[in-house]
C-alpha cells in the first residue's frame, strides 16, 4: 500500500492525464465509429449491389484484422504511400474503423429482430423505404443493441492501450505503466493503479449501459 | 425462413424506381472503380510498384519465413486457447459455487482479467515480473497473458451456456440421485457446451488477434517476422499488406466456422 502512495505522490498527475487521454481516445473513436457504423448499416440495406459488396468486404476486413496490425500499417506503411497521419489521429482512425465494422455487424443483428410484418405494413401505408428505415427499423434496432454496444465500448476502451505502440506525445495508461516499469522498480504498483483505473472505467461503462438498456429495451 | 428485411423494403419497385436504382448502382460502381484506380495511381506515384519491393515474394524462403511466423502465431494461440478453456472452467465452477469464500475470489479474478487490457498484462509479464525475479520465455510472456484474459471471457461464456440449460434437467438429474458434481459434469455442462460452441470459436478470433502483440516481447509470430522481413528488404507496404491479408484470412475462416456452428442442428 505504501508503495502505491509513494507512486501516486511521484506520478499522480501523470496518471490523471493518462486516464483522461484513455477516456478521450475512447470517446472520440466510439462516437465516430458508432456514427460510421450506422451509416454503413443503412447503406448496406440499399438495393445497390456494388455498394453492398464493397461494404460487406469492409465489415469483414475490419472485424477480422488485429487492431495493432492496422495501427502499424497506418502509422508506418502509409507514409510510404505519401499519406502521413499524425500519431493520435492514427490511433483514433484505427479504432474508428474497427468500431464501425463491429457496430455494423451488431446493428445488422438488431435489424433482424424487427419483424418483417412491420415493414410490410409501413409499405402498404405508402411510406418510402428510407423513411421506413430511419423511423421504424433503426430506432428498434438501436434499442435492441445496447448490450452488445456496451461490451464494444468497453473493448474499445481496453483497445486504446494499443496507443502505447506508437510514440504518442501524451501517454495513455498502458504506455505510462510501461515507462514507469522501464525506468524504476515501481512497476507492480504502477500496474495496480492502472488496472484499477481500467476496471473502474469499465464498470462505469457497464453500469451506464445496463441503465440505458433497462430504459430503452423493447419487451417482447 | 422469412425474407430478409431489405428484400421486403425494396421489392416490387416501380419501373421508374428500378431504373433509378440501376443508374445509381452503375454510378456507385464507377465511383468505386475510380477510387481503386486512384489507389493504384498513388502506389505507382510513390514508387511502390518497384520490383525490389515485391521480388522477394517470389522466393520460397520468404514464404517459409512468413509461414513460420504464422505457425508461431497459431502455436501461441492454441496454447492460449487451452489455458482459456481449462482456467475458464475452473473460474466457472468457482463462480457457480454456493460458498462465498470460493465464489467471491472467482468473481474478482474474472472481473479483473476481463477489465484490464491484454497488452497491459503482457507488459507486466515482460517488464514487471522479471524485476521481482520471475523470468518467462518470450513464448510464455505472450501466451500466458493472452490465455488469462481470454479465460475470464470464456468463464462468462460458459456461464451463459450453463444458465441456458433448462432448470428441469438439473431437477431431473438430482431426482435420479446424482450428486452435485455429476449433475454438472454429466448433465448440465455437456448441454451448455452445445449452446456456446459458436461463441467459443468466435473467442478464438480474439486470441489470434491478441497474439499480434508477440512482437512486443520479440516472440517469432507473424507480426514479428514481418518486421524482420521489412528490416531486410525495406519494403513496408507490401509486407504489411501481405500480413494483414494473412491475418484476415485466418480470422475470417474462424468467423465463418463460428457462424456455421451457430446454425441450428436440425
Amino acid at each position: 500500500m505504501g508503495s502505491v502512495l509513494r507512486l501516486l505522490a511521484d506520478h499522480g498527475p501523470a496518471f490523471g492525464q493518462a486516464l483522461l487521454l484513455t477516456w478521450k481516445l475512447t470517446a472520440l473513436s466510439f462516437a465516430a465509429g458508432f456514427a460510421l457504423g450506422v451509416i454503413v448499416t443503412v447503406a448496406r440495406l440499399l438495393p445497390l449491389r456494388p455498394l453492398r459488396f464493397v461494404l460487406t468486404a469492409y465489415v469483414e476486413v475490419f472485424r477480422n484484422i488485429p487492431s495493432v496490425a492496422l495501427l502499424i500499417f497506418i502509422v508506418f506503411a502509409l507514409p510510404d504511400l505519401q499519406v502521413v497521419i499524425d500519431y493520435e489521429p492514427s490511433v483514433i482512425l484505427t479504432l474508428v474503423l474497427v468500431c464501425s465494422a463491429f457496430t455494423a455487424d451488431y446493428l445488422r443483428t438488431g435489424i433482424n429482430t424487427v419483424a418483417g410484418g412491420q415493414v410490410e405494413a409501413a409499405r402498404s401505408l405508402g411510406m418510402r423505404p428510407l423513411v421506413i428505415i430511419t423511423s421504424i427499423v433503426l430506432p428498434q434496432a438501436l434499442r435492441s443493441v445496447v448490450q452488445p454496444m456496451t461490451s464494444l465500448l468497453i473493448a474499445l476502451m481496453l483497445s486504446t492501450s494499443l496507443a502505447s505502440q506508437v510514440p504518442l506525445p501524451g501517454r495513455e495508461l498502458t504506455a505510462l505503466v510501461a515507462r514507469i516499469a522501464n525506468d524504476s522498480a515501481a512497476g507492480v504498483s504502477a500496474f495496480a493503479v492502472a488496472a484499477a483505473m481500467y476496471l473502474v472505467s469499465g464498470l462505469l461503462i457497464a453500469w451506464a449501459g445496463a441503465t440505458l438498456d433497462k430504459k430503452v429495451r423493447i419487451l417482447r | 425462413m422469412s425474407r430478409a428485411l431489405e428484400d421486403i423494403l425494396f421489392d416490387d419497385l416501380g419501373s421508374r424506381a428500378q431504373a433509378i436504382t440501376r443508374a445509381v448502382s452503375v454510378t456507385v460502381a464507377a465511383t468505386l472503380l475510380v477510387l481503386a484506380a486512384g489507389i493504384v495511381v498513388r502506389f505507382h506515384a510513390a514508387g511502390q510498384f518497384e520490383g525490389r519491393l515485391w521480388e522477394f515474394f517470389a522466393w520460397k524462403t520468404t514464404w517459409a519465413f512468413l509461414g513460420k511466423g504464422l505457425l508461431g502465431t497459431l502455436a501461441s494461440a492454441a496454447a492460449a486457447a487451452v489455458i482459456a478453456l481449462v482456467l475458464g472452467l475452473v473460474l466457472l465452477v468457482g463462480r457457480l459455487s454456493r460458498l462465498r469464500i470460493v465464489r467471491w475470489p472467482a468473481v474478482a479474478v474474472i472481473e479483473f482479467l476481463r477489465g484490464v487490457p491484454t497488452l497491459l498484462l503482457i507488459y507486466v509479464c515482460f517488464l514487471v515480473l522479471p524485476s521481482i525475479g520471475i523470468k518467462l520465455s518470450a513464448y510464455w510472456m505472450l501466451t500466458l497473458p493472452v490465455g488469462l484474459s481470454c479465460a475470464a471471457v470464456v468463464a462468462e461464456v460458459y456461464r451463459a451456456g450453463v444458465l441456458a440449460v433448462p432448470r428441469g434437467q438439473t431437477a431431473a438429474a438430482r431426482a435420479l440421485g446424482l450428486n452435485e458434481a455429476r449433475v454438472f459434469a454429466h448433465v448440465v455442462f455437456p448441454q451448455a457446451l452445445r449452446y456456446i460452441v459458436p461463441a467459443l470459436v468466435a473467442q478464438l478470433v480474439i486470441v489470434v488477434k491478441d497474439t499480434t502483440f508477440g512482437y512486443v516481447v520479440t516472440y517469432g509470430e507473424l507480426m514479428q517476422n514481418a518486421k524482420v522481413l521489412i528490416a531486410n528488404y525495406r519494403s513496408l507496404v507490401p509486407v504489411y499488406l501481405a500480413v494483414a491479408v494473412l491475418y484476415c484470412l485466418v480470422n475470417y475462416a474462424l468467423s465463418r466456422a463460428s457462424r456455421r456452428l451457430g446454425r441450428p442442428m436440425h
